[in-house]
């Protein structure tokens, strides 16, 4: 019964893994290409999954598999995720009160500018903020998937939108 | 920036007031216990800055939330689920050559299911429009953040009866009693798994007078839940199968239920919680749920995801 249980545990949630794939290698057409990869591995291993989030379970998978095939087919835009020390700082967030934009006008930004936005953002704090606000993880589920404790998911998830205000809500606009 | 750092708060929160910012990130993510979302609240209400950092993050959650999501074209859902019948078939051969002493019959069995299910499923996700993914978006953000929720109604049977009862009531009133028209359990199980990752057993029982018109998905108690609608002569019957959350044993009917003026049967089976509910006759009710019990127990096939 393992096709049944791919069928349910993985075709449900292709939304969510195009979506993750699509903002790690940067656009849809590859994100095709990890998703199917990442789901022959799924099939491969779908005997191990032992229940919990089938979402969560999959996007792991889709997150391994972008950054191996990142490392095959772009080796010179990989960076070391994790690996930055300053990323892993669990310091939260500098203090930006001085110039962070009303809230209105964080609500006002298009989809477009929105997206620009998340795509200047640096690679941990895209990751992570995609996982928490497009795949709708949990700190918990993040923290397991990236192998970081949950305050640095907290405080990269901080810095991320923190970024993302001040680049949509119009005070800045620095090029990447 | 604001005076606390002399005055120590009694309410457990980090002092520091970039830490602070942390505690509202969680409290907007849905992270925090009652408690710690009360007291971050309290200090949300007491000051300003805080309160615009918390407006701040709800607007940019917003704006994430409304980009365009990547759609899941009808070629690349047939691409992946080639990759299960593919596989289903070699492993069948693979088992076949190498035990030949190993009973075939199952194997056949399951290239069977193999076959069926993915199609199904590509079939009903070829008909997505983006009001359905935008329904399938929102229900799924009903179900990661329904537990609580979830908790009291398992806690107040009657509330959910109601719940259940007035579910039909609405979809007597609808168009239509169904959102997938088949009387096809291999075209209802894999549209209902797609929306809400949930198939209960979905027997045809048209031999038996009862007609399996289709499903449908219930939102009760925030929670979403696989329903299906059966006809017996002009009476429909809705059965939501509620996916168990404990280890309750198998659970006889408990006839006596009413709600909002319609008749309910409860009872456990497997790894639902069914309540049937119809405007039909007690008898007819009692009848249809025998039946639907018996079906599941000859027909186990019905039951999985097959």
């Amino acid at each position: 019964m393992l096709a049944a249980r791919f069928a349910e545990v993985v075709l449900p949630h292709l939304g969510d893994a195009l979506s993750l794939a699509r903002w790690l290698t940067g656009n849809a057409a590859d994100a095709e290409d990890v998703v199917q990869e990442a789901c022959l591995k799924a099939h491969a291993g779908i005997a191990g999954f032992a229940g919990g989030n089938p979402r969560a379970w999959l996007l792991t998978i889709v997150r391994n598999a972008s950054y191996t095939w990142m490392a095959r087919n772009r080796p010179r835009s990989v960076v070391a995720v994790g690996g930055l020390a300053d990323l892993d700082d669990v310091s939260p967030p500098p203090d930006n009160d001085a110039d962070s934009p009303e809230a209105a006008l964080i609500a006002k930004a298009n989809s477009a500018a929105v997206e620009a936005a998340i795509a200047r953002l640096p690679d941990a704090f895209r990751e992570t903020l995609v996982l928490r606000d497009i795949n709708g993880l949990s700190y918990r589920e993040i923290a397991a998937m990236l192998g970081v404790p949950q305050g640095t998911v907290m405080s990269r998830l901080a810095r991320a939108r923190s970024l993302l205000m001040t680049d949509i809500g119009g005070r800045h606009h620095e090029p990447a | 920036m604001s005076p606390h750092e002399n005055r120590p708060r009694e309410d457990g929160l980090p002092q520091d007031p970039q830490d602070m910012k942390l505690m509202i990130h969680a409290l907007v993510d849905g992270e925090l216990d009652a408690a710690a979302a009360l007291a971050v609240e309290r200090r949300i209400a007491a000051d300003p800055e805080l309160a615009a950092e918390h407006a701040r993050i709800l607007a940019l959650r917003k704006a994430v939330a409304g980009m365009p999501r990547p759609t899941v074209s009808d070629d690349f859902l047939a691409r992946i689920a080639a990759i299960a019948e593919a596989k289903g078939a070699d492993e069948a051969e693979a088992g076949q050559a190498a035990t030949t002493t190993a009973a075939p019959q199952p194997q056949q069995q399951q290239d069977k299911i193999v076959e069926m299910r993915p199609r199904a499923s590509a079939r009903r996700f070829a008909s997505f429009d983006w009001r359905q993914m935008a329904a399938s978006i929102v229900l799924t953000a009903f179900l990661a953040s329904g537990a609580t929720q979830w908790l009291m109604v398992q806690n107040a049977p009657d509330s959910f009866a109601i719940a259940v009862a007035n579910g039909h009531r609405r979809s007597l009133l609808a168009a239509t009693p169904v959102d997938i028209v088949s009387s096809d359990r291999h075209t209802v199980k894999p549209w209902l798994d797609g929306r809400i990752g949930v198939s209960p057993p979905a027997p045809d029982m048209a031999k038996d007078g009862y007609a399996l018109l289709g499903g449908r998905v219930e939102v009760i108690g925030d929670k979403p839940m696989p329903a299906l609608v059966y006809r017996h002569h002009e009476h429909l019957i809705t059965l939501v199968a509620a996916p168990r959350q404990n280890d309750v044993k198998s659970m006889p009917a408990t006839d006596d239920l009413s709600a909002g003026g319609f008749l309910l049967v409860h009872w456990t089976d497997g790894a639902f919680s069914y309540w049937a509910v119809s405007d039909a006759e007690r008898p007819a009710l009692d009848d249809f749920v025998a039946r639907f019990r018996a079906a599941i127990v000859a027909n186990p096939a019905a039951g999985s995801p097959g």
